[in-house]
C-alpha cells in the first residue's frame, strides 16, 4: 500500500522464509511467509488462492448432471464426499428419496474413501518427519483400497458412484464379500502402522507440536479431525446424520483426543480408520436389498427439480464439507457455494505455528491435512 | 613421491567404489521399504546426467566461492578416502596422515557449508546454521575416539601404524581393549551424523528447508557435491572398518591372503559397516530436530572422553 512503510531487519537475526508455492513439503499452491529468528517462528503470513479454479462460476453454466462430474473433480482424494454433498442437496430440493440400498452403498464408498484419505495423510505425515519407510508402508496399504475402488466402482480416484436419487452401479454379493475380506488385512496392516507411529522417534517429532487448545479451536471454527484432536466432540455423521449413518449410529464412535497437538491429530486419524472399518463391516453384513437408482432417466429427472435452495453438509475425511445450492428450475444452477474443510482449518495454522521451530512447519501444516485443490475451488 | 603417485591412482578407484557404495545403499534402502529400487549403478547415471546439465549461479551468490567450494569439497573427500587406500597399497604412511584424513573430511563438510551459504538463499542460511551445530556436536567425539586409538598404538597418528599395530597384536582393536571398544561405539554412532543421513539429515532436510545447503546447486556442481558426500561416506566406513575391525590381522599367519584379497575384505567390511550405520538408521528412524540431535551427540562426548581416559590408564 502506498504511504505504508515496512520495517525491515537485516542480517540473520530475522529471516523471512517463503514456504510455497513451490516447496518440497507442500506440493500445492499455497504460500506461507514465515518470519523466523534462529529456529523460532515469530510470525506467519498465509496466502491462499494462487490457482483460482473458478469451479463455482463454471457450475452456473452447466446442468445438474454435468455439475455432478464437475464437483467430483474438485478434489482427487475426497471426490465421493463432494458428489455426495452435492447430490444430497439436489435430492433435498427435488424431494427425491434414494433407496436404503443406495444410501448404504454410498456410505460404504464414503468410508472406504475415508480410510484411503487417512492412510494417504498418515503417509504424508511420515514423509514430513523424514520417515520414508513408514511413508512407503502406509501407501502400500492404501494401494489395496484403491484396488478395491477400481474393482467396485471402476475408478481408482474418481469413482462416479453417485447419481441423483441413488448410485450408479450396484455391488454384487461377491464384491461385498471381497470388501469385507480385505478389511481384515487392512485392519492388521493399520495396526502395524499404529504401532510404528507409537514409536519413540516419531512421537518425539509430533507430540507437543502445533498446539491448539479447544477454546481456540472452537473460536476459529476448526472442523473434522483437527477439531476432534483438540477435544471437540463434533462429527456430522453423529450430529446431523446423512446417507445411511442414521441406521449405523451404533456401529461407530467419534474419536476424540485432548492432546491438541500433531500427535493427537495423528492418533485421531488412525483410530478413525478402525471406526471406518467397523462401519464397512456392518454395512457388508446387512446391506439392504432393493433398487439402487430411480427408474426414470436422469435427464428427465433433473428437469423436474424445482427452483429452490438448500444447504447440505457431510463429514468428509478432513471435516465438515458444506454446499449451498440454488437451482433455477430448468435443470441448472443459479448459485453454488462450497465451503471445504481446509478453508475452515487453515486459519488455525497461524496459531499453531507461532512460537514453534522451523522443523515443525511441515509437520504442523500437514497436521490439518490441507487440501488446496478443494480450497481453491 | 611414490605415495603421491599411488594416491592419484587411487582417486578413480575411490570414485568408482564410493558411487557403487551409494548404489548398494540405495538398493538395500529400497528393498527394506518394499520397493524395487534403482539399479546399483544408478549413481553413475546420475553423475553423468548432472554433469551434462547447465549450471546456474544465482545473482545473489558470491559466484567465486559458490563455484570453487563444490570442487574443493569433492577433491577433499576423494583424497580423504584415497589416503587409506594408498597407504594400504604401499604399507607406508606419512606421519600424522590420520589427522589429515579427518581434517579433509571436515573440510569437505565445511566447503559444502560455505558454498551453500554463499548462494544467498535463506534456506541455505538456515542449513548453514544447522550444519554448524551438527558439526560442533559430532566432530569432537569422532576425533577423540580416533585419538584414543592413537594412544593405544604407541602415540602414533599415522594410519598405517595403527593397522600394523593390529597385525602385531593379532587381533582387532574393537575386540582387544575396552577403551577401543568404547571408541568404536562412539565412532560408529558418529557416522550417521557425519554422513548426514536420516535421522541426522537436518541441514538438508527436504521437507523443512528444501535441501538447505544444496538448494541453489544444480548441474555439475550438484554432481560434485553428491560425489563429495558419497566419498565421505566411503571414507568414514572404510576408516571405521580398518581402524577398529581390521580382520586380516587375525589371519596374520596365513600368507595366502594377498594384497588384493585383504583390500577386498576391507571394502566388504566397510560395506557391512555402511549397511549398519547408514542404511539401517536411514530406514528405521524419523528425522530428529536439531536440538534433539545435538543432545543425542552430546551423550557421545563423555563416552569418547571415557575411552580416552581408559586408553591413557592402559585398558
Amino acid at each position: 500500500m502506498a504511504g505504508e512503510t515496512k520495517e525491515v531487519e537485516y542480517g540473520y537475526s530475522r529471516l523471512i522464509i517463503p514456504i510455497g508455492p513451490v516447496h518440497p513439503a507442500l506440493k500445492e499452491p499455497v504460500h506461507f511467509r514465515v518470519s523466523v529468528r534462529r529456529e523460532e517462528i515469530i510470525d506467519v503470513d498465509l496466502r491462499l488462492s494462487h490457482a483460482h479454479r473458478a469451479i463455482e462460476a463454471l457450475a452456473e453454466t452447466r446442468n445438474l448432471v454435468q455439475n455432478m462430474y464437475l464437483m467430483e473433480r474438485i478434489c482427487g482424494i475426497c471426490s465421493h464426499s463432494h458428489t455426495t454433498c452435492f447430490t444430497q442437496a439436489v435430492e433435498g430440493i427435488g424431494g427425491i428419496q434414494p433407496s436404503e440400498r443406495a444410501l448404504h452403498i454410498r456410505t460404504l464408498i464414503f468410508e472406504l474413501e475415508r480410510i484411503h484419505s487417512h492412510l494417504l495423510w498418515l503417509g504424508v505425515m511420515a514423509y514430513e518427519i523424514g520417515f520414508d519407510t513408514l511413508f512407503m508402508y502406509t501407501w502400500h496399504v492404501r494401494e489395496r483400497i484403491l484396488d478395491l475402488f477400481e474393482e467396485t466402482t471402476g475408478g481408482r480416484v474418481h469413482h462416479s458412484m453417485n447419481t441423483i436419487g441413488g448410485v450408479r452401479s450396484d455391488l454384487t454379493a461377491d464384491m461385498v464379500e471381497k470388501i469385507a475380506a480385505s478389511m481384515e488385512r487392512i485392519e492388521k496392516d493399520t495396526r502395524y502402522i499404529l504401532n510404528v507411529f507409537q514409536d519413540k522417534t516419531v512421537e518425539k517429532r509430533l507430540s507437543g507440536v502445533g498446539l491448539l487448545d479447544s477454546r481456540t479451536a472452537k473460536e476459529l471454527c476448526t472442523v473434522g479431525p483437527t477439531a476432534r484432536a483438540s477435544g471437540l466432540n463434533m462429527d456430522i455423521r453423529k450430529d446431523d446424520p446423512f446417507a445411511a449413518y442414521e441406521s449405523l449410529k451404533d456401529s461407530f464412535s467419534v474419536v476424540t483426543r485432548t492432546g491438541a497437538d500433531s500427535y493427537a491429530r495423528t492418533e485421531v486419524r488412525i483410530y478413525e480408520v478402525f471406526e471406518a472399518i467397523n462401519i464397512i463391516r456392518t454395512i457388508a453384513d446387512k446391506l439392504p436389498s432393493g433398487d439402487i437408482s430411480p427408474e426414470e432417466s436422469i435427464l428427465r429427472l433433473i428437469n423436474k427439480i424445482p427452483e429452490g435452495e438448500m444447504i447440505s453438509r457431510v463429514e468428509a475425511p478432513r471435516g465438515e464439507l458444506l454446499y449451498y445450492i440454488k437451482t433455477d428450475g430448468e435443470g441448472g444452477i443459479k448459485r453454488l457455494k462450497i465451503r471445504t474443510p481446509t478453508l475452515a482449518n487453515v486459519l488455525a495454522l497461524r496459531h499453531m505455528l507461532v512460537g514453534g521451530e522451523i522443523a515443525d512447519i511441515p509437520v504442523v501444516v500437514a497436521s490439518i491435512d490441507p487440501c488446496l485443490s478443494c480450497t481453491n475451488r | 613421491m611414490f605415495i603421491l603417485m599411488v594416491l592419484s591412482a587411487m582417486c578413480p578407484v575411490v570414485f568408482i567404489i564410493s558411487l557403487l557404495f551409494e548404489g548398494i545403499d540405495r538398493k538395500l534402502h529400497a528393498r527394506m521399504q518394499k520397493r524395487i529400487g534403482p539399479p546399483i549403478i544408478q549413481p553413475f547415471y546420475d553423475f553423468v546426467k548432472l554433469f551434462g546439465k547447465e549450471s546456474l549461479i544465482p545473482v545473489t551468490a558470491a559466484s567465486g566461492i559458490n563455484i570453487a567450494s563444490p570442487i574443493l569439497a569433492a577433491a577433499s573427500s576423494i583424497i580423504a578416502a584415497g589416503i587409506p587406500l594408498a597407504s594400504f597399497a604401499t604399507t607406508a604412511g606419512a606421519i600424522g596422515d590420520l589427522i589429515l584424513i579427518l581434517f579433509l573430511l571436515a573440510a569437505s563438510s565445511i566447503m559444502i557449508m560455505v558454498g551453500g551459504s554463499s548462494s544467498g538463499n535463506p534456506f541455505a542460511a538456515i542449513g548453514f546454521a544447522r550444519k554448524m551445530t551438527m558439526m560442533v556436536s559430532y566432530e569432537v567425539p569422532l576425533f577423540i575416539s580416533v585419538v584414543s586409538l592413537a594412544i593405544k598404538s604407541g602415540f602414533s597418528l599415522a594410519y598405517n601404524d595403527i593397522i600394523q599395530f593390529q597385525i602385531q597384536l593379532g587381533s582387532c582393536f574393537a575386540f582387544a581393549f575396552p577403551s577401543a571398544a568404547i571408541a568404536m561405539i562412539t565412532f560408529l554412532t558418529c557416522i550417521p551424523a557425519a554422513a548426514g543421513v536420516v535421522p541426522f539429515d537436518i541441514p538438508e532436510a527436504k521437507t523443512e528447508v528444501a535441501h538447505g545447503l544444496l538448494i541453489e546447486y544444480g548441474g555439475p556442481y550438484l554432481a560434485l557435491l553428491k560425489l563429495a558426500k558419497s566419498a565421505t561416506n566411503f571414507a568414514l566406513t572404510f576408516l571405521a572398518f580398518t581402524l577398529f575391525f581390521y580382520l586380516p590381522a587375525i589371519f596374520k599367519g596365513n600368507s595366502s591372503l594377498g594384497y588384493w584379497a585383504i583390500l577386498a575384505l576391507c571394502v566388504a567390511g566397510a560395506l557391512v559397516i555402511m549397511f549398519l550405520t547408514i542404511t539401517v538408521p536411514r530406514t528405521i528412524f524419523a528425522r530428529l530436530k536439531i536440538g534433539q540431535a545435538f543432545k543425542f551427540n552430546l551423550v557421545l562426548l563423555p563416552l569418547s572422553i571415557l575411552s580416552l581416559v581408559l586408553s591413557i590408564v592402559g585398558m
